[in-house]
Parts: structure tokens; sequence; C-alpha cells
């Protein structure tokens, strides 16, 4: 039994160990040895204003993206798990498409939509609904734009097999006691796919956190999130402990976040 | 491991091995069995390593192409190695990177002259050699330790010609004015030239600028933040910026200006008034795959006035060579940061004090902008 | 069956979320046909150009051709450690499985930024010993996006397998039948679908994989997204519109025959 545990689990294992663990464990190294040994640099990052500061916009705007992406993926999903036979093939398109298509282009798509001399600009000035433009990307409404847009499908594969398991027998009940639609969704229906919520808000929010492009891209520079700002302490203005010391506290705060879904949810809705 | 004898012996082989006597794989081959071990051995060799390309590292955008144009192809005719262009950006963090990682793939990089000469205080550039490039192809005072001068350029004000025709903005002063000319600004993310802005505004003269005294100048800009729309990070972003309508004006690099000039249809007008010039440099990455030799080669190809002319038309950048003024063309001096007419109004940026105060300055600035 | 269906309510939201995930995508075909030289909105006039650049510029077919090896020998190697992999995890289940899928889950829920710079350092130190599988090769980069995308073969192989009816398994132990055998004539010929699906979907996941290919590509290895981020991020480069647009037509036409194909076989669940 031993020969087969190496031959099948061992190969993944050994390969993510060599090519992924151990280099992560050197990052982990910088930020206890850089620039010298010790836990200053973690001190330095959770009193450092900037880095402080960027943080709790990263928490705040991935919390945001969380609750729309999870409420409109949970809208889409409904049609699409318990729709007709024409709006489940439309919305599983609608659904399918932009999962499928590269965050560069969607990025790209959004600009061009919502950049001052952007399509809906344009046409909110021609019909004279708007007189000066309105901002909607370079900030942080373009930032969040983007990530639900982004994470919505991701989304949406937790929540659907969570409401594919909702015994329709239960629903049927509700309504032959009398329960009316609204009643049965909110208190038969939602409760009951309860676990694919939480599985696919930790989901998102565990993508979200880590956002590197879409910001890059939607952000104009004013909306530093904590993928940039670790870029930064590597890249621009070297500081390879902090950088380092960032990087396990947000891989840490991950692990975390990823053991209590866990318990939670059991599994990320699979 | 590396005693005299076996040095002896490899500088044998190399010489054999260039003079074409040996193949490369016996070369390998006999290196390793004198050096023990096969993959650390090679390594130390600067032979085995000499490649026949050349990675020059530049900012992206426009740049790629007009460097290929103007000294890429001339030098690959010249001597036969090409030179690629990588335009990820050779930031402070990214050459340490490449040094650090033992074995750097790039070889000549488009740096400031103030980062250059940190990292090479830390070990980390060559140093340039003044026998193959030539120092009397500067400008005086423009030629450093690591790095070579190979162009100007300038922050300065562009702004949106349809809003302000009639009047264009004159000064920093009023960039900082959003009564007199109303609109969003853009600003550029790595802080370099906009302190001195802030400064300028806030009514410090041209001449007591340096030391900055960065309290005031973040005090400013804190106060102004909210008509920021955006701060760039690289020159395509500052045009979209501007084409894109997302703000009237904007500071941008005088590079740029040209360009947006002409995508605009003229709607995009530039100052040169109270522009902060600095000086572009090359400077070649500690222990480059291609040869140091064959990079030094490279700058001094760079210094060719012909060559700077080509740059000055592709990408407007101010040429290092003073011998190449008298080759550009007059009608385009107004896009000549250092044409004389347009130095005189503009402020050099202080490269020893941005050697020192860069980081912790930029750290700050940061904390400003993205409070 | 009778099914409660969603009401007009549901239907309406589920409308303006389906007209969110699809306005960038259109959005981006009338801007490929203008014909200025930087990002622009139409103005009346049309123009090709921007899809002739497409076809002049060599970079453009060697990104696809690139990208295209990388992402499917990235996505083999994912999806045979994967499936090797989740089989054990399934067959064996083995003690601290817990801890082993998390450390195979590990690149999928780390934050690109923090992988992009373990995978740089991982690569550059594999240039100090050879030049195949190294910074900015394209056998690194399929290195690369093979540790990227493996988890997600093995989230999609588990739940493959989760549906899998041990007892087809057990039967075949009880008659006889070695771990082989159990393995290639029972369970992998009961997972097939999820099997191609996980190659699919790492495939797709390498192909547009851009978070940590730019840090680890410069002047040799430029893939189809590293070039459409250059002319993103650089050159507001409207070829950009341009591959976008064929791109998303490849996926919709794709999508469309996939549907069209499952409607008339008929009710089975796609997912």
């Amino acid at each position: 039994m031993i020969r087969y545990r190496l031959l099948l689990l061992g190969p993944l294992l050994v390969f993510l160990a060599a090519t992924y663990l151990i280099p992560f464990l050197g990052i982990v190294r910088w930020s206890v040895t850089l620039p010298e040994p010790g836990l200053g640099q973690y001190r330095a990052a959770l009193t450092d204003p900037l880095v402080t500061g960027v943080i709790w916009r990263t928490l705040r705007i991935c919390a945001t993206v969380t609750v729309i992406s999870v409420a409109a993926a949970y809208a889409i999903t409904l049609v699409w798990v318990r729709g007709g036979s024409v709006a489940r093939a439309l919305s599983e398109l609608c659904i399918l498409i932009p999962f499928w298509i590269s965050v560069l282009t969607r990025a790209f798509g959004w600009l061009s939509l919502l950049s001052n001399r952007g399509l809906l600009n344009t046409w909110a000035q021609q019909l004279g609904i708007l007189s000066e433009p309105l901002a909607m990307v370079r900030n942080e409404f373009g930032v969040v734009v983007g990530m639900v847009h982004y994470l919505i499908p991701f989304a949406v594969f937790p929540l659907a097999s969570a409401m594919r398991a909702v015994d329709e027998r239960v629903l049927l009940a509700a309504r032959g006691m009398g329960a009316g639609r609204v009643r049965i969704f909110w208190q038969v229906f939602v409760p009951m796919t309860t676990g694919g919520i939480l599985g696919a808000a930790l989901l998102v929010f565990v993508f979200a956190l880590g956002f590197f492009v879409t910001p890059a891209l939607l952000g104009g520079g004013n909306s530093v999130m904590v993928a940039e700002l670790i870029w930064l302490r590597i890249f621009q203005s070297p500081n390879w402990g902090l950088g380092g010391a960032i990087s396990v506290i947000l891989m840490a705060g991950i692990a975390l976040l990823m053991l209590a879904g866990r318990r939670f949810a059991k599994g990320p809705g699979q | 491991m590396n005693g005299p004898f076996q040095r002896d012996q490899v500088e044998i082989l190399s010489e054999r091995l260039k003079r074409g006597q040996i193949s490369r794989r016996d070369f390998a081959t006999g290196l390793a069995l004198l050096l023990g071990t096969s993959a650390i051995g090679l390594r130390a060799t600067p032979a085995a390593a000499q490649s026949k390309d050349l990675v020059f590292v530049n900012w992206g955008g426009d740049a790629g192409p007009a460097y290929d144009a103007a000294y890429g192809k001339a030098f690959l005719e010249a001597t036969g190695i090409t030179v690629k262009q990588d335009g990820s950006g050779p930031t402070e963090g990214a050459i340490t990177a490449q040094v650090e990682s033992g074995k750097p793939s790039w070889d000549v990089v488009d740096a400031d002259p103030f980062s250059a000469e940190a990292l090479g205080k830390k070990g980390m550039m060559e140093p340039i050699d003044y026998t193959v490039v030539d120092k009397s192809k500067f400008r005086p005072g423009f030629g450093w330790e690591y790095s070579a001068s190979t162009y100007f350029y300038s922050y300065i004000i562009a702004y949106d010609a349809t809003k302000f025709k009639d009047s264009p903005p004159k000064s920093m002063a009023d960039f900082f004015d959003v009564e007199k000319f109303p609109g969003k600004r853009a600003m550029y993310k790595w802080g370099a030239g906009m302190w001195e802005a802030a400064l300028l505004a806030d009514g410090v003269p041209a001449d007591k600028l340096y030391p900055l005294d960065l309290k005031r100048a973040h005090d400013k800009i804190a106060a102004f933040k909210g008509n920021v729309v955006g701060y760039w990070g690289g020159g395509a972003e500052s045009q979209s910026l501007l084409l894109n309508g997302d703000c009237s004006m904007a500071i941008i690099w005088s590079t740029r200006a040209k360009l947006i000039e002409q995508d605009s249809g003229g709607d995009i007008g530039f100052v040169w008034n109270e522009g902060l010039i600095a000086p572009g440099a090359m400077a070649v990455v500690k222990n480059n795959p291609g040869g140091k030799d064959a990079a030094m080669q490279f700058i001094a190809s760079s210094q060719d006035p012909a060559k700077q002319v080509v740059m000055f038309e592709m990408l407007a950048q101010g040429p290092a060579n003073p011998a190449a003024d008298a080759l550009l063309p007059a009608a385009d001096a107004k896009y000549n940061p250092v044409a004389p007419e347009n130095f005189a109004v503009q402020i050099p940026l202080d490269m020893p004090w941005y050697e020192t105060n860069y980081g912790p300055a930029l750290d700050e600035f940061l904390k400003i902008i993205s409070a | 069956m009778i099914r409660l269906k969603p009401g007009p309510v549901s239907i309406t939201l589920a409308a303006l979320v389906a007209v969110f995930l699809l306005m960038p995508l259109i959005a981006v075909i009338p801007v490929s046909f203008t014909p200025t030289r930087y990002l622009s909105m139409p103005s009346g006039e049309w123009s090709l150009r921007h899809y002739r650049a497409l076809i002049e510029n060599p970079a453009w077919a060697q990104g696809i051709w690139l990208s295209v090896r990388i992402g499917l020998l990235a996505s083999v190697t994912a999806t045979l450690l994967a499936a090797a992999f989740s089989l054990g995890i399934w067959m064996l289940r083995p003690a601290f499985a817990g801890a082993m899928m998390g450390l195979a889950l590990l690149p999928m829920v780390a934050p690109p930024v923090v992988s992009a710079l373990t995978l740089y350092f991982f690569l550059t130190s594999l240039s100090k010993v050879n030049g195949v599988i190294a910074y900015d090769t394209w056998a690194g980069v399929a290195l690369a996006h093979a540790v990227m995308v493996a988890p997600f073969a093995v989230v999609l192989l588990s739940v493959a397998l989760g549906q899998v009816d041990r007892r087809i398994d057990l039967a075949a132990r009880s008659m006889g039948a070695g771990i082989g055998t159990r393995i290639f004539r029972v369970i992998l010929p009961n997972i097939r679908f999820g099997l191609l699906t996980a190659f699919f979907l790492t495939f797709v996941l390498s192909w547009e994989e851009i978070g940590v290919t730019l840090f680890i590509t410069s002047v040799n290895a430029v893939t189809l997204p590293r070039l459409m981020w250059m002319g993103l991020r650089d050159n507001i480069d409207p070829a950009i519109a341009a591959i976008s647009v064929v791109l998303i037509g490849i996926v919709v036409v794709a999508l469309l025959i996939r549907t069209i194909w499952s409607l008339r076989v008929g009710g089975r669940d796609p997912g």
C-alpha cells in the first residue's frame, strides 16, 4: 500500500513542495533575516501606517466585492439552476462566456465603457443625462466593478451545487402549507443554501485579497491594495524583509480563513 | 578552487574556444573536469556564459521599437550582437532581484542615474568603462561612476487645449490652481518631480528647492489630493489619462508630449515652464550575461549623435551628446528639453539628493496619496 | 417533475446581472474598428487597421503559438499530477489528507503576487544550473503555469471522483482486480469527462495567465497575455481590442455550439 501511496500522492506533493513550498520558505526567511534577524519587520508591518492603511483598504474593498459578487451570482444562479430551458441556456452562456475570457480583455472592456470618453459617458452626454463626464474608472469604483465582474462566475459554481442539492419536496411542502413565493424563498430556500453562500463568499474573498491585475489596470494608482504594496516593497523601493513580512501575513490570513471555512461550510461548497 | 593553475587552464581553454579550436561542449566538459563540479563551475566563467545577445531593459511602450531602431539595429550590423528589448521597467528592486538571483538575464538598463549610483555602491552595477565610453560626448556635469548619460527628459505640464487654449498654464502654481484652471489633475505615482512641483507652487524659489522641504511638499499634495484623478506609473498611462479626458491637466514626461499632441490632433498642449528636467542614463548590471565589454560597446555606440537624433525623433529624448543639437530640425526644437530656450525655463532635478533621500521620501509620498 | 420556477423578480435581477456580465465584452467590439492609433471611441469612421496589425505584426502569431505550447505542456503536466493525486486521496483515504489537500491547493488560494515572487525566485535559481527550464524560457513558464493550474485540476477531479459510486470499485476489488486494473479499467473511464474538463480548464487558465507570467518573462517568452498587457499598460494599443474581439468570438462560438448540442441531446446538467 505504501508503494501506491508514494506513486499516486507523491508526484504532485513533491512537485509542489519543490516548486512552491520551498521557494516560499525563502520569502519567509527574508521576513525574519532582512535587514537583520528578528521579528522587526512584522512589528514594522503592523505599525507602519502605510501598511496598515493599505491592509484596511484591501479588506474593505474585498468585503464590498464579496457581498456584491455573491448577491449577483445568487440571482443569476437561481435562474440557471431552476429556470426554464431557454432561461437556463441563456444564463449559462452569460456565466460561462466571461468565465472563459481573459482578465485582460475584461479590464480592457471596462476601460472602453467607463472612462471619461468611454461609451457610457459619451452616450450619457449625448442624451443630455450628464453634462460633465462621471469618473467611473481610475478609482475605487472602477476597481470594485472590475473585480466583481471577474469573480461572479467563481461564486456561481458553489452556489449552483448548493441549489441543486435543495430537495424539491421541501419547497413543494412549504407551498402546500400555504407559503407564498417570497416567503418560500427567504425562509426555506435561502437557509437551505447557506453552505453554498458561505463557500462562495469565502472563495471570492480569498481570490479578491491577492488581486493584482485588475486594480493595476482600473485603479489609476490611487487605490493601492496589498498585492501592489508587496510588489512595491520588492521592486520599486526595495525592502525585501518588509515585502516578505507582508506576504507572510497575507498568507497566514488566508490560511486562517480557509480553516475557518472548512469548519463552517465543510469545504468550499463542492 | 580557483587556484592560479586552474585559472590559467581555464584561460587557455577559453582562448581556444574563442579561436574556434574546440567546440563549446568540449569546452564545457574540460571545464567541468578542471573544476570538479560541472554546474557551479560553468557559471563562474564569463566565457561560457558569453552569449550573442544583449538584453536592454527599458520602461516599455514606444520606447522598445525606438531603441531598437536607433541603437539596436545598428549595433547588430556593426557587431553581430542582437539587442533584445524588454519593456518591463528596471526598477531598483527588479535590478536587485536580478543580481541576487546569481544569474542575471539583463545586460543594459535604462535607469535613473541616482538609482544606478545607489545600486553601484552596493556592488550591483558594473562601473562605466570610460576607456570605451567617451566622456567628452556628454554635456558637462553629466556622466557618473555607474551610469552614462544617454538622454534628457523632463516632468512638464500637459493640458487640455480645448479648455485652456487662450490662457494656457504657465507654472506649477497654475497646475495646483483649480479655480483658474478647473478640472481634474494627474500626477506621477513614484514621486520624482512631484515634490518639486508642490514646493514651486507653494512659493519656494527655484534656486532654494534643495534640500527639499518634504513636510511642506507633502502638506501641499495632501491638501490638493481631492483634485487628482489618477497617479500614473508609466508613460502610456499618462497618455491615456489625457487622451481619455480623465483629467484636464497632468504632469507628464516630456518624452510623451509630442505623442500626445499628435494623437489628440492638437487637443492636448504642453509647456516647458517650470519643467523639472532630469537625465536618463544607461547602466550595466553586474555580471551581465552578455558580458561587460559588449555592454560597454553598446553604450558607446549609443553616443553617436545621428542615432540620438533618431531617439529624439521617435521618443523626443533630449540628446545627451551636444554634437546632436546641430543635427536636429529647427522646427522640432519645441519638443526638445535641452533646446536652449526650453532648458532655460526648466529646473534640473538634483541627483545627489535623490540618491540618498528617494526611498524614504517615496514612502511618505505613497502614504499620502493612498491614504 | 413539478418545479418551482423563478418568478419575474428573480428573472429581472438575473437579467441585470447578465447585462453586467456581457456589457464590457460587447463594448470592445466597436472600439476595435476605430481608425486611430490610440484607444478611442467610435466616431462614425470605421477601419480594419487594428485587425490588419494583428496579421502583419508577427509578434501576435508568435505569442499565440508560444501560449499554445505552454498551455499544452502545463495542462498535460498539471492534469496528470492532479489525477494521480486525486485518485490517491479517493482510493487510499490516507491520514493527513486535509494537510495534503492544503498543499495541493496552495498555489490557487495564495495571492498571485506571492506566487509570482515565489516562482520568480525559483526559476532564477534554476537558471543557474540550466538554460532550458529557467527564467524567461518557454519551458520555465510552462512549469510555473503547471504549478499555478494544478490545484484547479485537483478540485475538478476530486469533484468528479466524488460522484463515482464507490461500490463499483469495491466490486472490482472483490473480484481480485489489482490497483492498476481498478484505476485504468474502472475508475478513470468513469471520470473521463472530468479528466477532459480538467485538461481543458487548465489549458485555458494557462493560456490566459498573466499575474505570474509578468514576473518570470522578459524578452524570449512573450506569451499572448504578456503581449496584451504590454499593449494595455504601455501602448494603449487598439490592436488589443481587435485580439479581444477575436478571442471573445472563439469563446462565444464554442459555447454556443456546446449549448445547442446539449439542448438537442437534452436534459443533462452541464457545469
